[in-house]
């Protein structure tokens, strides 16, 4: 037999890191709430610090407070930036925006579109194009966009419930590449290079690539980030989101309850669609022009790498995946071709390590962190042994502790007990009398805990009974289970055959 | 699971020929069964004896029944009717209560309100799944609430205050802990803070719930297309004095009440004051309503009353002394008194049956319940009486020790034997609970009632943590003895004797007592000191028997109540200041406790039990006296009187009781016999525990035995004990030809004869050469 490891004692307890409020109850907590829904602003909790039971309000979810100085940031360092730098912020802002709407797409409404390049590129010419050769004035660009984002989106609807998700993807990038060659095709649409140049735009345009153009740009796309951002937000947490989570989860269920997942799906498609129309024409309007790019493979594989990286479902990670490929592809741009391959790096070191992207480390870091914490105590601590420092944190009655060391060390007394002999004086009397050895033994299996204690089924009619083991649950309402298939002939039997196993559970503790 | 159920109850439990009954029964997966009515003979299957006997009584009972699912309401609830038609919602309300959660999170619980759960519609004040106070409101499509900002804590009490503004379309929900020095779990040292106050606008304005959604406390009305309307989001835990209001309260006004002021009276629409109804013999199950309506609450399966409210001070222990500190009512969710069913068969019983233990047998494709009651004679001709221990009956229905008690296995050294019908029973885990349980927020359960199937009075039932029958099926050994030894016997059950007192023992000659007459009520004991007075003769072979203290509401036969208090064997332990009986006003917990050992009246008392193993009697000196020895006729000097039996093996053993002067045994007491060398799993009883030292148990210690006592009482009268539960189980054994029997039949005959007792001439000084 190996020494047992002598078990270390590690000092425990930690500083508070997490900002808390300590509120006094008699004061009023005024909930305020988003105007015409019942949602509160921030998800303030209040509780008690379970080391000194003092009051507590903590922020439980702090993404608020993360958008927040993230986007703050951006916001307020942009004006400081070099031009050079502010296009890349721009142009992640745009990137930003679609992904996030993207995201709706992929993530919440579940179809596997690859379109969304087809679909801004098409609402932008058809913006464009009405601009310039219609003479649409300008504002009424993100209508035409819009209108034809929702046409291309419905289109695009019509086989996504009918073909398989990969399948599906498959015709999109075939959707996004016709588009591409169709439009280099139509002359009287785009006679130079395929593109259509001088788009009305909201920039000016003696300001376009001027300073004041360009912070224009930046404060215009900044805000339709934040627009993308609350159309997720209004989609994904509210009504139509709940419903499509829920046929996520279970579609026969949320069936059953009501819930017309499909259609459910169909709209998130149409909204996003439209809305990825608006980006289109705001894209035209920008860049005050349009060109086949929009199309193009290479932006579709950027932008997959930009979800990817940050994580599939969730604005943040849209926006996290945006932020670092933007920067990889616009300002390292002195580092020419090697940038793809280092997005390419980027994406497969991503997937490699995470399991949804990098917008879901936290949580797997934390899963990591458990996982190492259940290694280290199963292997400091005996099965059933002593408790360390780390798990008494975790145990509040404290009491249990306790008993767990008397257990053990009664469990080491009555093991020594334990004896053929023992056995065999049970087997012969197993309701007595005993001698003081197998009443220890016994009444210590008696006394413990319900859940899994064992039980005697029996079965059949009177006279010609028959008996098997089961294990009580100690719930109430749940029934116990079977141990195992064996079937004793008499009672006596088969409470040895009850003593035998809790022996065995016993010795092996 | 078993795709075929049936169960019935029905009431009344004991009747007379003539007499009118009523069957309720319940089939699932079955919409017809054979119904026939038995005599039940025998119980136990156990080969070692005669096995279930019963005797059909055909043509007594409709045969071919037509039965349905019947749904049963768990819970403790009160209702108010009649608040609907001054429902609050179409403006400004306040509603305030103090309440004391005992089992808070986990599932929303509603405390109180109008509040229609499958329509979203009304307004309520509850617990949410987090444990936090919430009020919320619904219009019949959307729903919007204000929480507490902390959840509660258990077992504390607290002042809650909801109010709406129907003008400024917000609400306020007001929390303030009365933590006292007694009051609560926890004490003032504790450093919780632990008021709220959270005022926050609404989106949703309070639309009143549908006409059949009455006010409830405790619960909230649901509604499903197979049960149809019911109660759920059960509370667990008290409430206190409640009000509601028309208008807003300020948080002035709110403070005053919390501090103990006065309800104010200006826009009440109710002011329940649930200190107000008690009387110097307990209280009902009406919550008082001084508020102008009158909209008095109706609580519904016993809400437990005689609890100590949120203002307790600790110096008064029962409600008797100080009824203004007794407004705690408590609500538990799986409090079940009545199953409420519709009454399946109405029934006479016919003339001329005989007086015994019957059943209503219901048979039907994969299932059969016995449902059984009590015949008494019409007017008594018998010699003998069988009192039958319905109040034991009521106090272990349904219990699930073997189950939910992890000590029960140390109790009994038995590993629990379970049929397939016990693992249905614990799936099924809808019959209510019995007073060895424990409620769901861990309080015990007090209540206990015939009103609803209880399978362990089920004739061939074995108690499954014992193994062995309990209860009735173990009396029926008894019934099984009298019957075939050719005895003429009547049935008499305890709760006639409750009803009757000493004129339902008076016209026999002799009362059998069955195995384990445990509960008694003040007016049994009084009946049977009576009896035994005024020339009665009872043989109490039984162990444990007139041990605790119980009671029934005037009224309300149906509905046993115990609390169990500071010793002696208990399943739990009533908390400070709730040991009252609310049915009776009686301090419960021991008779003992009060000055009424059972020593006192039929010479032995509990001294232990154990369920590994029974033993045998021997006789000892006194049983050759003159006097007594005619009882022995047939049974050597040292034979040993008992070693089989179906209780565990022998005629002495599962709960014992002992001869003690200390206690109360009459002194002209004689020690007939007794039984010892019984194992440690048979401890001296906790009652006789002052300080506790090693070697308490069977085998050391000296007061662990079973004794056989006789005495004689004026007027020919006479008492003899045998204190062992498994006694009448040894009587069947070898076809009723065993010592044990032949004993019983020596003094049944001699007792069942009027006039002077055999051996009462011995009586003179004792002149001895040896």
């Amino acid at each position: 037999m190996t020494q047992p490891i002598a078990p270390v004692f590690h000092r425990v307890g930690n500083r508070r890191h997490e900002f808390t409020l300590a509120p006094d109850g008699n004061r009023d907590w005024h909930r305020g709430r988003v105007p015409g829904l019942s949602r509160h602003w921030l998800k303030w909790r209040g509780g008690y610090n379970p080391k000194t039971l003092q009051r507590e309000r903590r922020l439980a979810d702090k993404r608020p407070l993360w958008w927040l100085i993230g986007l703050g940031g951006l916001a307020c360092a942009a004006p400081m930036l070099p031009d050079t730098l502010l296009q890349v912020a721009v142009v992640f802002c745009v990137f930003a925006a679609i992904n996030v709407i993207w995201t709706l797409i992929i993530g919440a409404a579940g179809i596997l579109s690859l379109a969304t390049m087809a679909v801004v590129g098409l609402a932008g010419y058809a913006a464009a194009a009405a601009n310039v050769y219609l003479g649409v004035p300008w504002p009424l660009m993100f209508a035409v966009g819009a209108f034809v984002g929702l046409v291309v989106g419905g289109l695009l609807a019509l086989p996504s419930t009918r073909i398989d998700g990969l399948y599906y993807a498959l015709l999109t990038i075939g959707v996004a590449e016709i588009c591409r060659v169709s439009i280099s095709q139509i002359r009287a649409l785009a006679p130079q290079n395929s593109s259509i140049n001088n788009v009305g735009s909201f920039i000016p345009q003696d300001w376009y690539l001027q300073r004041p153009g360009l912070l224009l740009g930046f404060a215009t796309a900044f805000v339709l980030l934040l627009l993308a951002l609350l159309l997720f937000r209004v989609i994904n947490s509210e009504r139509l989101g709940l419903q499509l989570q829920a046929a996520r989860e279970d579609e026969d269920f949320s069936e059953a309850v009501g819930i017309d997942y499909r259609r459910a799906r169909l709209h998130v498609f149409l909204i996003s669609s439209a809305a990825l129309g608006f980006v289109g024409a705001y894209y035209a309007m920008l860049y005050r022009s349009i060109s086949l790019n929009v199309f193009s493979l290479d932006q579709l594989l950027l932008m997959f790498a930009m979800i990817v990286i940050g994580g599939m479902g969730r604005a943040e990670g849209a926006v996290i995946g945006t932020a670092i490929v933007v920067v990889i592809d616009r300002a390292l741009i002195d580092l020419g071709p090697l940038r793809i391959i280092l997005i390419a790096a980027v994406m497969i070191a991503v997937t490699l390590t995470t399991h949804h992207g990098l917008a879901d480390v936290r949580s797997q870091f934390r899963g990591w962190r458990h996982r190492i914490r259940s290694e280290r105590r199963a292997a400091s601590t005996r099965k059933g042994g002593e408790v360390m420092p780390e798990e008494a944190t975790e145990i509040a009655d404290k009491q249990l502790i306790a008993y767990r060391r008397f257990d053990r060390r009664l469990r080491d007394r009555l093991k020594e007990m334990v004896t053929p002999e023992l056995i065999e004086q049970h087997r012969s009397a197993p309701l007595g009398p005993h001698s003081d050895a197998l009443a220890r033994v016994l009444n210590y299996f008696r006394r413990g805990e319900m859940p899994d204690k064992y039980a005697i089924l029996q079965e059949g009619d009177a006279g010609a009974w028959r008996y098997s083991v089961m294990a009580l649950s100690g719930e109430p309402g749940k029934p116990p289970r079977v141990v195992d298939d064996r079937v004793y002939e008499t009672r006596d039997e088969a409470y040895h055959a009850v003593f035998l196993l809790r022996v065995n559970d016993l010795l092996e503790s | 699971m078993a795709k075929h159920r049936i169960f019935g109850y029905c009431t009344p439990w004991s009747v007379k020929p003539g007499e009118a009954m009523r069957f309720m029964i319940s089939g699932e997966g079955v919409e017809e069964a054979d119904a026939m009515l038995v005599r039940l003979i025998h119980g136990d299957e156990n080969p070692d004896g005669p096995g279930f006997i019963e005797e059909e009584i055909p043509g007594a009972v409709t045969e071919r029944l037509h039965v349905r699912r019947q749904f049963t309401q768990k819970g403790a609830y009160a209702t108010v009717p009649g608040l609907e038609t001054h429902d609050v919602a179409d403006g400004s309300f306040t509603l305030a209560a103090f309440i004391c959660p005992t089992a808070p999170g986990k599932q929303r619980q509603t405390l109180l309100g109008r509040w229609d759960i499958s329509g979203s519609q009304g307004w309520a004040l509850g617990l949410n799944p987090e444990g936090h106070v919430e009020f919320w409101v619904g219009n019949g499509k959307d729903v919007d609430q204000v929480t507490a900002e902390v959840p509660v804590i258990p077992k504390t009490w607290y002042f809650v205050a909801a109010t709406w503004d129907a003008k400024t379309k917000r609400a306020r929900l007001i929390q303030l802990g009365r933590v006292g020095r007694y009051n609560g779990h926890l004490g003032p040292v504790v450093p919780y803070d632990y008021n709220s106050i959270t005022d926050a606008p609404l989106r949703v304005t309070p639309k009143a719930a549908v006409a059949e959604a009455p006010f409830l406390w405790a619960g909230a009305s649901d509604w499903n297309d197979r049960r149809g309307r019911f109660v759920s989001t059960l509370y667990n835990g008290k409430i206190d004095r409640t009000g509601l209001w028309n208008r807003v309260l300020d948080d002035d006004a709110l403070h005053a009440i919390a501090d103990g002021g006065a309800f104010p009276v200006d826009g009440a629409v109710a002011l329940w004051d649930t200190t107000l109804g008690y009387t110097d013999t307990g209280i009902g199950d009406t919550i008082v309503d001084t508020g102008p309506h009158a909209l008095h609450a109706e609580g519904v399966n016993r809400p437990v009353r005689g609890m100590t409210g949120w203002n307790w001070q600790g110096r008064d222990d029962c409600y008797r002394l100080n009824p203004g500190q007794y407004g705690g009512v408590h609500f538990h969710d799986d409090a079940m008194t009545d199953c409420r069913w519709e009454p399946t068969i109405e029934w006479t019983v016919p003339q001329g049956l005989k007086s015994g233990v019957y059943a209503l047998r219901l048979t039907t494709a994969g299932a059969e319940d016995h449902v059984p009651f009590f015949v008494r004679a019409v007017t008594p001709k018998a010699p003998i009486a069988v009192l039958m221990s319905t109040f034991t009956y009521l106090a272990y229905a349904n219990e699930h020790l073997a189950y939910e008690a992890p000590i029960a296995q140390a109790i009994t050294a038995h590993t629990p034997i379970l049929t397939t019908r016990d693992v249905e029973f614990v799936k099924l885990n809808e019959f209510g609970l019995s007073t060895y349980d424990h409620h769901s927020d861990g309080a015990g359960c007090c209540y206990s009632s015939h009103l609803r199937p209880i399978l362990n009075i089920r004739p061939r039932y074995r108690s499954s943590a014992m193994g062995m029958p309990w209860a009735l099926p173990a009396d029926l050994s008894l019934i099984w003895w009298l019957e075939s030894s050719g005895y003429d016997y009547e049935i008499l059950t305890d709760h006639d004797l409750h009803a009757e007192g000493v004129a339902a023992l008076k016209p026999y000659n002799v009362v059998l007592n069955c195995t384990h007459p445990e509960y008694y009520s003040e007016r049994m004991l009084d009946a049977t000191e009576e009896y035994l007075t005024s020339g009665g003769r009872v043989i109490y072979a039984g162990g444990n028997g007139y041990y605790w203290v119980s009671g029934l509401r005037e009224g309300e036969p149906e509905i046993m109540e115990v609390r169990k208090l500071d010793t002696g064997s208990r399943a739990w332990q009533a908390e400070a200041g709730e040991g009252y009986l609310a049915s009776t006003g009686e301090r419960s917990g021991l008779w003992r406790s009060r000055g009424r050992a059972p020593q006192k009246i039929v010479g032995i008392g509990f001294t232990a039990e154990g369920m590994d193993h029974s033993t045998h009697f021997e006789r000892m000196p006194d049983s050759f006296h003159k006097r007594v020895d005619w009882m022995f006729e047939g049974i050597g000097a040292e034979e040993k009187i008992g070693t089989a039996g179906l209780g565990l093996g022998g005629a002495a053993g599962i709960e014992i009781d002992r001869y003690d002067l200390s206690l109360g045994t009459p002194p002209h007491t004689m020690l007939l016999g007794m039984a010892d060398g019984f194992s440690d799993n048979y401890p001296l009883v906790s009652e006789e525990i002052t300080y506790a030292f090693p070697g308490r148990g069977g085998t050391q210690d000296p007061q662990v035995r079973a004794d056989i006592t006789y005495f004689s009482t004026r007027d020919n009268g006479a008492c003899l004990g045998i204190g062992s539960i498994a006694w009448s189980m040894a009587l069947p054994i070898n076809h009723g030809q065993n010592p044990v029997a032949r004993f019983m039949k020596n003094v049944v005959d001699a007792f069942a004869r009027p006039g002077p007792l055999p051996g009462g001439a011995f009586v003179g000084e004792e002149k001895l050469w040896r």
